[in-house]
């Protein structure tokens, strides 16, 4: 039947399917952090002075570099969208993303133990309880990246169309472009301010 | 035709586990309705209780003041989250939006399909919360802190059993529900933008799923800040975060914002579906094009972009800087206009039309009469000086009820008696659905009309027994109590009519034609039922959805699919 069908149905899609579904979560993901960074904002507005005295010092200047890395990341994904060809199937970019975004996280990881290991925790002040929330959220996001990107590198090996191909790169770096362009909004409000 | 759409599938996947936006749409519909017997239940239970303080209660037993809670909460929560959506927006979007544009399913049949199952695990875990150890979530249905965080003072809770806190599984399951929610939405969004039949233009969509699609929008943008807010919550409960603790440098209002901000959209995602099935039905049974079709939706966008700065209005009392109360006052009454605008709009549709009295059309016309109720009284409470008296009162459980209820359930019903002999293939017994109408119509005035004038007395919501207030406790305030105890009573009998109903017209309704009411939209130029893939010939749309009254017609209308002689 569907053979029949389709070929009467011209197909008018201007933009396909799966790309609209991603524009239309990432709006609601943006509106998951504008919550969170709403709840912050608000928050610090009417806390006392924060850091929190007699807690540890975040670490500014590592996270920085960190920072770098993911916005490096975001750099290589979009190289290779643009360079990525169907006959030579050349993933190298892919993978330097990937990496870098696993560089990212482990990092993020080991900060984390650190902080925990200084008394710096979700229950030991608001601001620990902010930091982590926040924080971990982005994380529990950079995460789903890296398994959108490695799905994207498989599913790429196997596919010859151009055109799915091109579309699938597209759908899954708008995904990694929304979780980078969130950090430095994050990275400023909880780190400098 | 038969043998091109016939699949060989087993029982499972074709009804269990189906991927076919008609399966789904029905099972969101069953589902959502046994959730509904659920949270009727709940109110009939302490309604009785309310009328007859501490009495035992026919197929329940005596009440406890922290069930009483326990049941309030769980009754708002289930009728919002778990009879609402899945009716209005699940069971609705799935069964007719690829119908009335002219496609053969969903964008993504398999996402629709988790999407009905996260709701099953979502309604399994709700219903688990009620056998906990402390039972379940009783701080109300807006979950506010400090009443929802159970936990808040305890810094080092045991992360199992406060897992497993009532509060910590209402959070779970609202979180399910949304997730289910958003893949729906996100789904009903690409599949009305990509796969429209071909002529199907922007405005040759009929107002349903125009309105379907302003709900999903309205979701998705506003549940972002109460998922945030919900995993503080849930954080609070079982790690021991203090978000909503002042004694640890937070704030519950905090909570308030969060959950009003997609709290206040809420309303208006499920009354755009009922409204648009609204607009179908009163448009067929006027034979006339709905009045003001373009500005309709027009209306229903502006309304949409309102329904995010209005939330505030729910602060009024709880503690709100006056300027901006000002400002949600004035917004408030502002985001009347559109929904004014749209049902003058079908008021004008009915105005000389040759109206037919079917079952759907005294449905919808209930709809009609009782929102109003409901929405006037909503103009008063908009206003927040008129609001701080009667906040938390029984006016306030009137007037939501007065739109909730004629939502959900007339709107509802209207609905499912004018498209059940598309889906079902059977014709419903007209007696039966005029008995139901008129006992429910009834029986549901009978249960909130009285309670305006408890609440104008100053009775408060959310209490178990009286006695604590002799002002309260006397006439004619006890018999009003007693007359809504007996409406919601009756109002519950008067269901298994319509359960008769449906059961016995599937099993032994007549066969329905495949367009029994002559209406133009594309579901009814189908068989009754629609086969797999919907459409044995793919529609070809050449006309507006409304176009009735044609005079040089042996028909009076024009199906969208038919290209007139005319031009
Ligand atoms: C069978 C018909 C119904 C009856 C008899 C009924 C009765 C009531 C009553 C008496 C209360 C106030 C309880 C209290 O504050 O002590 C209440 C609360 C509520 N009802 Fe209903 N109701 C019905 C249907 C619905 C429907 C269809 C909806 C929504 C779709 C709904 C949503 C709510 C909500 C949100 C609350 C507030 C719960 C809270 O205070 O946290 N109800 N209901
Ligand atoms: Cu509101």
């Amino acid at each position: 039947m569907d053979a029949t069908i389709s070929a009467t149905i011209p197909q008018r899609k201007i933009i396909s399917n799966g790309m609209i579904a991603m524009v239309f979560f990432i709006a609601a993901e943006a509106m998951f952090f504008a919550g969170l960074i709403s709840a912050y904002i608000v928050n610090r507005s009417v806390a006392d002075a924060m850091p929190v005295i007699q807690q540890p010092r975040l670490p500014i200047e590592i996270t920085a570099i960190n920072s770098l890395i993911l916005i490096l990341s975001f750099v290589t994904l979009f190289l290779f969208s643009k360079k990525y060809k169907t006959e030579s199937k050349s993933f190298f970019l892919l993978y330097i993303t990937i990496i870098f975004g696993a560089v990212f996280i482990g990092v993020q990881g080991i900060e984390w133990v650190n902080l925990l290991h200084f008394g710096f925790s979700t229950s030991s002040s608001i601001y620990g309880a902010f930091f982590y929330t926040i924080i971990g959220a982005h994380a529990v996001h950079v995460i789903a990246g890296l398994i959108i990107l490695l799905y994207l590198s498989l599913s790429l090996k196997k596919d010859k169309s151009l055109e799915s191909v091109k579309n699938k790169i597209a759908i899954c770096s708008l995904y990694w472009y929304f979780v980078v362009s969130v950090w430095p909004i994050l990275y400023v409000l909880v780190y400098l301010t | 035709m038969e043998q091109l759409t016939h699949h060989k599938k087993s029982f499972f996947s074709q009804y269990i586990f189906s991927t076919d936006h008609k399966v789904i749409g029905i099972q969101y519909f069953v589902t959502g309705m046994v959730m509904a017997a659920v949270g009727g239940f709940l109110a009939y239970v302490f309604r009785y209780n309310l009328a007859f303080p501490g009495a035992k209660i026919p197929f329940f037993g005596e009440l406890s003041a922290q069930q009483y809670n326990e049941f309030i909460t769980c009754h708002g929560m289930i009728m919002v989250l778990w009879v609402a959506m899945p009716i209005l927006i699940s069971a609705l979007g799935n069964l007719i939006i690829p119908l009335q544009i002219g496609a053969d399913d969903m964008a993504f049949p398999t996402l629709n399909m988790l999407s009905y199952w996260f709701f099953v695990v979502s309604c399994i875990v709700l219903l688990a919360s009620f056998f906990v150890p402390g039972g379940a979530s009783s701080g109300g249905w807006t979950l506010y802190p400090p009443l929802s965080a159970n936990a808040y003072r305890n810094t080092n809770p045991d992360f199992w059993s406060a897992l497993f806190s009532g509060n910590s599984m209402m959070i779970l399951a609202v979180a399910l529900e949304i997730v289910s929610m958003l893949m729906g939405g996100i789904n009903f969004l690409v599949t009305s933008i990509n796969m429209r039949a071909p002529g199907m233009t922007p405005f040759r969509v009929p107002i349903l799923v125009w309105f379907l699609n302003i709900a999903s929008l309205d979701f998705m943008f506003s549940v972002g800040p109460l998922i945030a807010g919900a995993v503080m919550l849930l954080l609070d409960n079982v790690i021991g975060t203090g978000f909503y603790d002042p004694a640890r440098g937070g704030d519950p209002i905090l909570f308030q914002h969060l959950f009003w901000f997609f709290g206040h959209p809420e309303v208006y995602v499920i009354l755009l579906p009922s409204l648009g099935a609204m607009a179908e039905i009163i448009s067929v049974f006027s034979r006339k094009p709905i009045f003001a079709y373009k500005t309709i939706v027009y209306m229903a966008l502006i309304s949409s972009v309102l329904a995010v700065m209005v939330w505030a209005h729910h602060q009024f009392v709880s503690g709100i800087d006056p300027r901006m109360a000002t400002f949600f006052s004035v917004g408030t009454i502002i985001i009347s206009i559109p929904f004014a605008g749209i049902f003058l709009s079908y008021m004008a549709t009915l105005w000389g039309g040759s109206i037919r009295f079917s079952v759907p059309m005294i449905w919808a016309l209930g709809f009609i009469g009782l929102f109003l109720i409901g929405g006037l009284t909503g103009l008063f409470l908009g206003s927040n000086s008129f609001d701080i008296y009667v906040h938390g009162t029984y006016f306030v459980i009137a007037h939501f009820h007065y739109t909730l209820f004629p939502i959900v359930f007339f709107g509802g019903f209207a609905a499912f008696y004018y498209w059940f002999p598309k889906f079902s293939g059977k014709t419903l017994n007209d007696t039966l659905g005029k008995i139901h109408f008129w006992l429910t119509f009834f029986s549901f005035n009978a249960t909130f009309f009285v309670l305006f004038f408890n609440g104008l007395a100053g009775q408060h919501r959310r209490i178990n027994d009286y006695a604590m207030f002799p002002s309260l406790m006397q006439e004619p305030y006890i018999t009003f109590e007693k007359i809504s105890t007996i409406g919601t009573i009756v109002l519950i009998l008067s269901q298994f009519i319509f359960l008769y109903n449906f059961i016995n017209s599937l099993i032994r309704g007549k066969k329905a034609e495949n367009n029994p009411w002559n209406a133009a939209t594309l579901e009814w130029q189908t068989q009754s039922p629609p086969p797999h893939g919907n459409f044995s010939v793919p529609p070809v749309v050449y006309n507006g959805p409304y176009d009735y009254s044609m005079p040089d017609r042996a028909e009076d209308f024009i199906p969208q699919n038919v290209q007139s002689e005319k031009k």
